[in-house]
């Protein structure tokens, strides 16, 4: 009798999430990174770094984030080998030691809603020999099925590389129920640099401290705290007030996601628009921004009100609706989905 | 409060089958490089499901058999109606040797879900009710059976101009015999059935709403009746009738039925409420309609109004009222047809 791991991943831009069947969940930075010379391999002691531990030895690494947009980069060996590594890495971490005979993994990933299906047949490809069978669904879908959020409700995902929006419909999510949109995370982080250059021409900030920076203060409306960092300005460690970079960078996601979300509802068929309108979920990382539930049923006041809800896990939502996916699917459908 | 509890729970496990059945099927599609549905040269998805027929004819037969013997009236106690009653006698075809009692062998016989046939709607058969020297229900001024074929034209167009095929089993005001309709529709090899019906209630003429059907035993003696009147002009003998009732209401034409009904019954309540406030949403129901049980394809009759109310009459005497009824069937039918495929292929056929 094989030996059956159910597994769900989010493969994100930013981070990479996996929940198996075997009660086991972790989530890594989507960055691989290879040591650049023999020196850096001595070093590091390591072929490959994958995770937090790559971009902490970043200056010693070719390093990769394989994921744009929440898409593979197409056309880059390197990218697609770091997509391998990351995955085989969430593998090991669940418990899977390589391929051993009479195991048998089956995996549910999920990619963005506007995912097109030359890239589901990249990852597809790409993935072979590390999972036996795959299932590759739209990410908010995933969210939604693993809430039991089939029906009337409207899915939020905002990741770093994509924000996903997916209205349930008690179907399998059509093209004209999704949405996606590019500004997410990254677009966050590269406006929060921008505006902390200008601010403050002699500090030497890089996207890695702005990222950690956001990931802790983030915030729109009114900030519960001042933002305040340390980076060095002309070589001294400095104590910086980014409070209003910070909220003004994070806003700048306010507006396309309101104007997405309500243009979505607009769609709904009437009788079900207030219903849908009161079981709005935000998931993925971009779901801890502080405020912006708030801002968002502020927004959705002009067209009769709402209700917009955190999920307690956001990091973990859509890779455990994939679990579910994964554990729901029929036999006979994974044998027909070999990877 | 538990029985309520457990049929939502069994609903909702129900659409997460069906939406990963969806999302498998869409993978299936990536990996065999095929383009997606929604482009894909129409096929003909009668002629899978009649190819697959042998397979699936026993199985259906059996459940459909064991259906109807577990089939009891949940809330009422009122005796069930004749129709509903011999439907139960007959079902079991006489090549199929019964195993043994059906209330022995419930549990052992797996239901047929329509999940097992994740199949395309291309060909819609559209069912003026009524016509000629049968006028169904009428005013001094309007009949069902203008009304029917009106909404039935306008309905042709809208789904022609979304790319479904059209088979009419009437275009103009002719007495075509239920089962000529049933013949058409099956000789058409259409994927579903729809047809349209006003209703009449002469006893209640405050009452206005509508109301949706598919195939099932009803234990209504009101439903009985107005089945009795739309099955009227139908053409079987009581021999046809029992080849006829014989697996009828296997497990996966009814689950897909009903779906269509919902959609359908949806869609005209939510749009023609706006325009009618007083309108009431009678829901989808169960009933023996004979163009339900001949045609062997998902069938649902909707009853689009109520003659009988002199408000909803005047409302249906009007072009706009009954081309929103139109729009109505017309996005209930989409809605459904969206959720195992979209229309591409385009022309129409008419008969009668």
């Amino acid at each position: 009798m094989a030996e059956i791991l159910n597994v769900g991943i989010d493969l994100g831009t930013s981070r990479s999430a996996i929940s198996a069947s075997n009660g086991e969940r972790f989530v890594v930075d989507s960055f691989v990174g290879w040591p650049v010379d023999m020196v850096a391999k001595k070093v590091l002691k390591r072929e490959v770094l994958i995770g937090h531990e790559a971009v902490s030895n970043r200056t010693m690494l070719d390093l990769h984030r394989p994921l744009e947009r929440g898409l593979l980069k197409e056309g880059s060996e390197k990218d697609v080998e770091a997509v391998r590594e990351l995955l085989k890495h969430l593998l090991r971490l669940v418990g899977v030691n390589g391929r051993r005979a009479g195991s048998n993994v089956r995996a549910v990933v999920g990619v963005p809603a506007a995912a097109l299906r030359t890239n589901k047949q990249y990852l597809r490809n790409s993935m072979k020999g590390i999972v036996d069978s795959l299932l590759i669904v739209s990410e908010p879908f995933a969210v939604a099925y693993g809430l039991d959020a089939l029906l009337h409700t409207m899915i939020i995902d905002i990741g770093a590389g994509t924000t996903d929006f997916c209205v349930m419909k008690g179907r399998y999510p059509t093209e004209e129920d999704q949405r996606t949109l590019t500004v997410a995370g990254d677009s966050i982080d590269t406006q929060l640099l921008k505006l902390i250059e200008e601010r403050f021409p002699q500090a030497n900030v890089t996207i890695y401290m702005v990222r950690d920076w956001k990931e802790r203060f983030s915030f729109v409306g009114h900030g519960p705290e001042r933002c305040l960092v340390t980076a060095p300005v002309k070589g001294v460690p400095t104590e910086l007030d980014i409070t209003n970079e910070m909220k003004a960078a994070c806003e700048t996601l306010l507006a396309p996601v309101s104007e997405t979300m309500i243009d979505l509802l607009a769609r709904v068929e009437p009788e079900f628009q207030e219903r849908v309108r009161a079981n709005i979920i935000l998931s993925g990382g971009g779901g801890l921004i502080r405020g912006l539930p708030e801002a968002l049923e502020a927004a959705l006041a002009s067209v009769g009100g709402g209700h917009v809800r955190y999920m307690d896990d956001p990091v973990f939502v859509g890779s455990d609706g994939g679990l579910a996916l994964a554990m729901d699917a029929p036999e006979g459908d994974w044998e027909r989905l070999s990877a | 409060m538990n029985n309520e509890l457990g049929m939502r729970r069994e609903g909702n496990e129900r659409l997460k089958r069906r939406v990963l059945q969806e999302a498998v099927t869409e993978n299936l599609d990536v990996m065999r490089g095929l383009p997606p549905r929604a482009v894909r040269p129409a096929r003909r998805a009668g002629r899978i499901w009649l190819r697959r027929a042998p397979f699936f004819l026993v199985p259906l037969t059996l459940a459909g058999s064991t259906y109807l013997a577990r089939q009891t009236a949940p809330t009422s106690k009122t005796p069930q109606p004749r129709l509903a009653a011999a439907a139960a006698v007959t079902a079991t075809p006489s090549f199929v040797r019964r195993p043994a009692p059906a209330t022995d062998t419930a549990a052992d016989v797996e239901r047929v879900t329509s999940a097992a046939f994740p199949l395309a709607v291309r060909r819609i058969v559209l069912d003026a009710g009524h016509g000629g020297a049968d006028p169904g229900a009428a005013t001094p001024t309007l009949s069902e059976k203008t009304i029917t074929l009106d909404i039935g034209n306008r309905l042709r167009a809208l789904l022609e101009r979304d790319g479904f095929t059209v088979v009419e089993t009437r275009s103009d005001d002719r007495m075509i015999p239920l089962r000529e309709r049933a013949r058409l529709a099956n000789d058409s090899q259409s994927d579903i059935f729809v047809s349209i019906h006003v209703n009449s209630i002469v006893k209640h003429t405050a009452s206005r709403g509508v109301e949706t059907y598919y195939l099932g035993p009803t234990n209504d003696p009101s439903l009985t009746e107005l089945a009795a009147a739309e099955n009227r002009v139908s053409g079987y003998s009581i021999a046809d009738m029992r080849k006829l009732l014989d697996g009828v209401y296997a497990d996966a034409r009814r689950d897909e039925s009903h779906e269509l009904a919902a959609s359908v019954q949806q869609e005209l309540f939510g749009t023609l409420r706006n325009l009618d406030p007083k309108l009431e949403n009678w829901g989808v129901k169960r009933a023996p309609f004979l163009v339900l049980v001949a045609t062997g394809m998902p069938a649902i009759l909707a009853e689009v109004g109520c003659l009988s109310n002199e408000q909803e009459a005047a409302m249906l005497s009007q072009a706009e009222y009954r081309q929103k009824i139109a729009g109505a069937l017309f996005h209930g039918i989409r809605a459904y047809a969206s959720a195992n495929d979209a229309p591409q292929q385009k022309g129409s056929e008419h008969h009668g």
